[in-house]
């Protein structure tokens, strides 16, 4: 129940929003990170959790 | 309590990371090796109209770089692999970073990759301000699936390593759009009750589909299309058992740990 705790106590809407837009940008760039990047050594690495996720892959 | 927060999400990311590295080992990976056996035959001269065969193997050089294969291919090639990469351009000599095994760069990449699944699920639903719980841990996995698994499937499936597949680009594009309208579209269908809010669900739904993913021009592959079909359905189930573990676990860690505070 975070949000319902979120709201009642601990984290007002500010708060809230901004644990959530940050939540959102380090969430999307780890997921670019490892699912997107165009770069060989990350690609490498990455390579069979990019299939297995179905990332469009080279 | 922000930082509090988005920890949770993290752990409960690592989690389903380390689940999916697991659950990987069943089905999907097996099948990757199997396809790239495959792969490495494609002969680049066969496919003039794609560049993604050539591109697929300079990428793949450290995974044939040692089979019979790829030192014939190599001898035949006017070019060296060094050089191939250079006329690449913007791809740098490739290799797992910090020169792990294979294993643990996909277990790396896993955790990358929950943790980023994760703070996304979390970010989501403190921004709508609906919590993750542990009962409803499981609708959120579900959706998540939905939204970044199954519905960009329904244009780009889950590809093997060696099949046709149009410019990377354009997918990634094509994919990420789909992701992000395929989400807003189920927050509308699920959570808002207004008529206007279910049409608009459903034509967010439909428009990226419609618009068509890209397409490859040459669909010929050397990889059989039997393990093809069974990847995707692989790919599909292992991909919604990680997005229940991370749903599931989500809540718990949220009801547990950051209700009490």
């Amino acid at each position: 129940m975070a949000t319902s705790t979120v709201s009642s106590i601990p984290l007002s809407l500010n708060d809230r929003l901004v644990a959530g837009i940050s939540a959102l940008l380090i969430g999307a760039f780890l997921v670019f990170g490892a699912g997107l990047a165009n770069s060989a050594v990350l690609h490498d690495t990455a390579h069979d959790t990019r299939h297995s996720y179905g990332f469009p892959c080279h | 309590m922000i930082v509090k927060t988005l920890l949770a999400a993290i752990v409960a990311g690592l989690i389903a990371g380390v689940f999916m590295t697991a659950a990987q080992e069943m089905r999907v990976v097996p099948l990757i090796l199997h396809a790239e056996k495959y792969e490495g035959e494609a002969p680049s001269a066969d496919h003039p109209a794609t560049q993604e065969p050539v591109a697929g193997h300079d990428q793949h050089s450290w995974l044939n770089g040692t089979s019979a294969l790829g030192a014939l291919l190599s001898t035949f090639s006017p070019v060296t692999p060094a050089h191939a990469h250079e006329h690449e351009g913007e791809h740098e000599e490739g290799g797992i970073m910090f020169g792990m095994s294979r294993f643990s760069g996909t277990l790396l990449a896993n955790l990358v990759t929950g943790a980023g699944f994760s703070l996304l699920l979390a970010g989501v639903s403190l921004v709508i301000g609906y919590p993750i719980t542990l009962a409803n841990g499981a609708f959120w996995g579900a959706f998540g699936w939905l939204a970044v698994h199954l519905l960009p499937a329904i244009g780009l499936p889950p590809e093997l390593p060696g099949f046709p597949a149009a410019e990377l680009g354009d997918r990634q594009v094509w994919w990420a759009a789909t992701v992000l309208l395929s989400a807003v579209a189920l927050y509308l269908l699920a959570l808002r009750r207004e008529l206007v809010a279910k049409i608009a669900g459903l034509a967010l739904i439909a428009a990226p589909q419609i618009y068509g993913a890209p397409q490859p021009l040459d669909i010929s592959s050397n990889v059989p299309a039997v393990l093809g079909a069974e990847f995707a359905v692989a790919a599909l189930a292992t991909t919604l058992a990680f997005w229940l573990v991370l749903g599931v676990v989500s809540g718990f860690i949220n009801d547990r740990f950051v209700k009490a505070h």
